[in-house]
């Protein structure tokens, strides 16, 4: 039952849907870490090689990883760190890509597990055209633009391959996008394969990863973080992927067309009654999708200093998958998956601190992760929890 | 030839086992979209287990094929735990069974890593001495008879450079079938997941029928894993299974959720990926010519294959496929 | 000691969130009766039932198998004591055979594998003995509702329960097959066993039982003999207050054609043969024509064909003088049809949108609504609250409840203002009333009958008997696929209805 002020005709703030859930979330957030501080322990005790400093050691990375400066002597020291403050927004922004991907199939009932697979195609677009335009001697700016462009068609077509399967097949849109992501990581080795142009042979060793883009000076500006978070990865990437989530979040929620996703998603018999063309909008919502995954990609890339290990037919990127829990944190909400998106990128952070500064490793940051995400699949039934807990205090009507 | 049928079914069989596992779990009215995660769990439970034998100087050599038996029991159990872990998130919190199952593969690898890393310091953990060949393979020797013994070219193939676990599965898979459409829990669990309104109406309890297919479904996809590590990846656990448990859900959405139909997915698929992964050296008719290699197709097309044909075969069938009604619909005992 | 009563359920009460269903309620069943619990669509009739079958658990009550005190904790229990029930919707396994289905449950098995041998012949004697003819090898999806009900009585037999709970057990009947129904029962009553026969139908329960139960909105009104009341006490006592049984309206004055539709062929979904099959026949401005049939005989596809949510494979469709035929749903819509669908949680509403935004479903794309594609917000509100207003449909936070937490009566309503306000010349309504108690039933009835007056064509299909009758100024009867008669609801009476409906009996048209 919802209960509302009897003078404004409003509900309390802290009532609402929204804040219940932002506080399942928060709650899942605490257990996982809780669990992840707690596997450090049983891992310390168990393990002699392990001492109980370490542990305590593990335990303040697991929460506070994100503000390590590293040993000091034989103590760990914190405090503000540019370089992992940087790195984490840099991280994040491909994550928060993807994670706007799931939150926009999401909400046109789709369940996006193709993320990879169009993170891939981005990637191959991207770097293709804009190792291609940059060796041409095309302006900079141009050639970032048309490499970022060319990533986000490449995604929104592969995106579009779930999407009419789904629509005129009515074919699940998972196992297709699990398909199409294995599909998609052989082409990609495929054309990187067979195009040598791209692999880098200049430096030794490298051979196996394609040439960085910052050696043809196709990188995106760093719009101030450079100023913020000194020597870190960070670049205007990360305003980028915010403002295309305010834009999402504009797009869902204000229009026409957001109506008519939403009507999709959350009944699709309704919206066809209704005269919505659903199969379009299938369609559409999955290219979007795609689009956002790749764009992710994109700006990864073009952020000049990483690097692609082209041979992939055996594995698909992590970041494509982290998208699902980083949308299920946010309940699909674009505004929310930036946050979300930074929290995961921060645990991942913590995870590479982990690693270099105790005997852990930074699968723990992935289990914590996976803990979170079942804990996400109850957000119902913690949202239950909540307003039961309302309903006693506020005892009968 | 010989060489291909039993290529082939080396990978068909943990398909169609894991296959078999999804129906178990949807027959009952749970998506379990955990196969994989489950498969990676049972594979390194099974090496983990393996490597203590061996490091104990529990079992030898020459009781290879006891341990692997023993070892396929472990990883059923072990991967029927960690089902349980699916079937508490969808049955009783009626939780979401897509969200649940994604966090179930994205904990398998996340844990076992963590583990092997511990374990053995890289990402990848192996067994504690010798390789799957030397301990499990099945060969003349193995029955005390010469090294270059053969049995005839029908025999050759079921007896030489086989592994047990092939029949093993083989045998679960049939015996898991005649459970599901011979017993009266089998009509009773396949009841669940068509109309457990129906089944509760008669005294079936749903809640305890979904919790046996998704445990079932569990036990059969870490066999399945185990017996996947063993044959495919040399008795190694590197927390991930190369997607088999996704290819396992096609497998069963293509084979319409029945066993007989599972089989033969898992066949066909078991072939394309065998082309796949050994056209270089693939002699089909023995005369020399490795007719394959030598089209000059790129490899990555093969490896392409299996996907692809998976697609075009949905396009295909879908039309025709018949989904357990209740599928992925949290059975809510209150609800009018 | 023996108790006069086999079931007694005395002071049961259940409640769900938000609703007491069953507030005190007592009812008892003497052995070889035949007693009927009457009550209008949410008055606690199937809560009752559900706790006697153990479905439910009462807060507060006790049960009373013959006159000792019992504790029916699930379906188990109650099928222990010999209670056996035929839900409304039937509880069956459709891609399971009739075999399976009836000895689901009950299955007699050696080390765990089926004997289906053994059960084979009891339920062929059991068949036999009562005149349920079943195909036992056929699968529930392939057969006739009809058959499938006989399934469910075959289900209470074979685990020889005696007494027998009916749920609206005469819902998708023809009144042929109903007079059958109550042959059977009686016959059953006649055996010793006990019968609960749960319905709103008043002639049912004139025709076959002993003694009426009556509740009310949750609550107990009383138990009467059969002989002591006449139709119209009974009535009063289940409302609450005397009601019209016929729909006050003037006579029809039909226009011009407003839809006209020839040679209309729908392909079905669950089977190989066309649902619609070649028919043809118009609507004019001014009437209303009623499509009866029994429940799936293609008048579901029918509409899913007009309105374009299914494909059709042939014919023609004219709709104020366009032909339709090859649209879009949506310009099918636009060319002037109001659509109030058979089932409002599937199509009619998207329950996780609020009030205010499926009041525009299908005008958000309109001007008044919407400027270079940002949804205008404000005049979304104000045009919902004057529906609201003129409607008079309630919830919670007016235009901002989530229509899921709506009462289904109130989620109608929201439909009926939408698609009347729409204002187009043809309302196509599917079952307007399903589920809906008697002031609803009122007052939708009402609505139509005045649309028609206004002048708008009004196409209702219907399954029950009496809306049919009341309500049509024409009736074109359904029956697989065809049309198989046009009649006049003056000149007619329900059992020639039945007639047609059951096949039994067919005009040749074509020759107007």
């Amino acid at each position: 039952m919802l209960r509302i002020d009897p003078k404004s005709g409003k509900q309390k703030w802290y009532r609402t849907d929204g804040a219940k859930s932002v506080f399942s979330a928060l709650i899942s957030i605490l257990i996982g870490m809780l669990v992840g501080a707690v596997l450090i322990v049983i891992v310390g005790l168990t393990k002699a090689e392990i001492s109980c400093g370490g542990i305590w050691d593990g335990i303040r990375l697991v929460f506070l990883g994100i503000l390590s400066t590293g040993r000091n002597g034989s103590e760990l020291s914190f405090g503000f760190n540019p370089v992992n403050l940087g790195n984490m927004l840099f991280r994040a922004t491909p994550l928060i890509m993807t994670g706007m991907s799931v939150a926009v199939a999401f909400k046109t009932g789709l369940f996006n597990i193709g993320a990879p697979g169009q993170y891939l195609m981005g990637t191959a677009g991207t770097l293709s055209v804009g190792l291609a335009l940059g060796n041409a001697g095309c302006p900079v700016m141009l050639a970032w633009l048309a490499a970022f462009l060319t990533g986000m068609i490449l995604g929104a077509l592969w995106g579009a391959i779930p999407g009419i399967f789904k629509a005129y097949l009515n074919i699940n849109e998972v196992i297709t996008c699990i398909m199409t992501n294995w599909i998609s990581a052989n082409l990609v080795t495929w054309w990187f394969d067979s195009h040598g142009v791209f692999k880098n042979s200049m430096e030794g060793g490298k051979i196996g990863y394609i040439i960085p883009l910052k050696n043809v000076g196709v990188v995106t500006p760093k719009m101030g973080m450079d100023v913020l978070f000194p020597g870190s990865q960070a670049n205007g990437g990360f305003w980028i992927a915010c403002l295309l989530a305010v834009a999402m979040y504009i797009m869902m929620t204000r229009t026409t067309f957001g109506y008519e996703l939403r009507a999709c998603g959350s009944n699709r018999h309704a919206a066809k009654y209704a005269g919505i063309n659903d199969k379009k909008n299938i369609i559409l919502s999955m290219m979007i999708a795609g689009a956002l995954s790749a764009a992710g990609a994109s700006l990864y890339y073009l952020a000049g200093n990483t690097e692609f290990f082209w041979s992939t037919y055996l594995s698909l990127p992590a970041e494509g998958f982290n998208g699902i829990p980083v949308a299920l944190l946010a309940s699909n909400n674009p505004i929310a998956v930036i946050f979300s998106g930074l929290f995961m990128s921060m645990l991942s952070i913590c995870g590479t601190q982990l690693k270099s500064l105790t005997a852990y490793n930074e699968y723990v940051a992935d289990i914590m992760i996976a803990i979170i995400v079942y804990l996400s699949a109850f957000s119902m039934f913690i949202k239950q929890m909540l307003n039961g807990a309302e309903k006693k205090k506020g005892g009968k009507k | 030839m010989v060489f291909l049928i039993q290529q082939t079914l080396l990978f068909a069989v943990p398909l169609m086992i894991v296959a078999l596992a999804g129906v178990c779990a949807e027959r009952s009215g749970v998506i379990n979209l955990a196969l994989e995660g489950i498969m990676i769990f049972g594979a390194f439970v099974g090496v983990f287990f393996i490597r203590i034998m061996q490091e104990n100087d529990i079992f030898m050599k020459e009781q290879g094929q006891i341990l692997v038996l023993l070892t396929m029991i472990v990883a059923a159990v072990c991967g029927g735990l960690f089902s349980l872990l699916l079937a508490f998130s969808a049955i009783t919190l009626k939780a979401d069974q897509t969200i649940g199952g994604t966090a179930l593969n994205m904990l398998s690898p996340a844990v076992v890593l963590f583990f092997i890393i511990l374990i053995s310091q890289q990402t990848t953990m192996g067994m504690a001495t010798g390789g799957a060949a030397s301990w499990f393979m099945i060969r003349p020797s193995t029955f005390g008879l010469p090294k270059d013994h053969s049995w005839g070219p029908f025999l050759d193939v079921l007896l030489n450079k086989v592994y047990l676990s092939t029949y093993i599965c083989l045998i679960v898979f049939v015996l898991v079938s005649i459970f599901l459409y011979k017993t009266k829990t089998g009509l009773r669990l396949r009841s669940c997941g068509e109309n457990p309104q129906a089944a509760d109406s008669l005294g079936i309890n749903v809640y305890k029928m979904r919790y046996l297919g998704v445990v079932l479904s569990g036990m059969l996809a870490g066999m399945g894993g185990f017996t996947y590590a063993l044959t495919t990846a040399n008795c190694t656990a590197s927390g991930e299974v190369a997607g088999y448990g996704f290819l396992a859900l096609a497998v069963m959405i293509f084979g319409n959720w029945t066993p007989l139909n599972i089989a033969a997915g898992g066949i066909l698929f078991g072939l394309f990926k065998c082309i796949a992964a050994t056209y270089q050296t693939l002699d089909i008719n023995g005369d020399g010519v490795f007719m394959l290699s030598e089209i000059g197709i790129s490899p990555y097309v093969y490896r392409m294959l299996p996907y692809l044909i998976t697609l075009i075969i949905l396009a295909f069938t879908s039309r025709n496929s018949r989904v357990p009604k209740a599928e992925g619909i949290p059975y809510d005992k209150g609800k009018r | 000691m023996t108790s006069e009563y086999v079931i007694e359920m005395n002071h049961i009460r259940k409640e769900f969130p938000g609703i007491v269903a069953n507030d005190d309620i007592t009812l008892q069943l003497k052995k070889g009766e035949i007693h009927a619990l009457l009550g209008e669509n949410g008055a606690g009739k199937s809560t009752l039932m559900s706790v006697l079958f153990g479905l439910y658990q009462p807060e507060a009550g006790t049960i009373k198998k013959d006159g000792k005190e019992v504790k029916i904790n699930n379906p188990n229990d109650a099928t222990a004591l010999g209670i056996g029930m035929v839900h409304q919707h039937f509880k069956l396994v459709d891609v399971f055979t009739v075999m399976d289905n009836i000895i689901l449950g009950a299955e007699t098995t050696r080390m765990g594998f089926l004997q289906k041998k053994e059960a084979k012949k009891k339920v062929q004697e059991l068949s036999d003995r009562y005149g349920l003819k079943v195909d036992v090898d056929a699968k529930i999806e392939n057969i006739t509702v009809g058959m499938q009900q006989r399934v469910e009585i075959l289900k209470m037999l074979y685990r020889d329960n005696d007494i027998l709970i009916f749920d609206e057990p005469t819902a998708v009947l023809t009144p042929q097959e109903i007079d059958e129904l109550m042959e059977i029962m009686k016959g059953f009553a006649k055996e010793g066993k006990s019968i609960l026969f749960i319905t709103h139908k008043l002639n049912e329960i004139m025709a076959v039982a002993d003694r009426v139960t009556v509740l009310h909105k949750g609550k107990y009104i009383g138990t009467v003999n059969t002989k002591d009341v006449t139709k119209q006490d009974l009535s009063t006592m289940m409302v609450g207050r005397p009601v019209q049984l016929e729909v006050k309206k003037e006579e029809a004055k039909p226009g011009d054609v407003v839809l006209s539709v020839e040679n209309f062929t729908v392909p079905s979904k669950l089977h190989k043969n066309d649902a619609v099959k070649n028919i043809s026949f118009n609507v004019r401005k001014g009437e209303i024509v009623c499509i009866a049939g029994i429940d799936g005989n293609g008048q579901t596809e029918l509409i899913y064909g007009l309105s374009g949510l299914e494909k059709a494979t042939r014919g023609k469709v004219v709709l104020c003088g366009k032909d339709i035929s090859a649209c879009s749903i949506k310009q099918k819509s636009e060319a002037g049809m109001s659509h109030i669908p058979e089932d409002r949680h599937k199509h009619g509403l998207v329950l996780d949108y609020t009030l205010e935004q499926n009041m525009v479903l299908q005008k958000y794309n309109e001007p008044q609504f919407q400027k270079g594609g940002f949804i205008r917000f404000d005049e979304v509100r104000k045009y919902a609250e004057t529906l609201i207003d003129k409607y008079d449909v309630r919830s919670g936070q007016g235009p901002i409840t989530v229509t899921r937490s709506m009462s289904g009566g109130n989620q109608q309503k929201a439909i009926i203002a939408r698609e009347i306000d729409r204002d187009k010349p043809l309302i196509i309504a599917v079952q307007p009333t399903r589920g809906l108690d008697v002031g609803a039933i009122e007052y939708i009835h009402s609505q139509l009958v005045a649309e028609r007056d206004k002048g708008k064509a009004v196409l209702l299909v219907s399954l029950e008997l009496d809306e049919v009758m009341s309500l049509s100024d024409r009736i074109l009867v359904m029956y697989e696929g065809e049309i198989v008669g046009e009649l006049d609801p003056k000149k007619t009476d329900v059992n020639e209805l039945g007639l047609y409906m059951s096949g039994a009996k067919r005009q040749e048209r074509g020759a107007e």
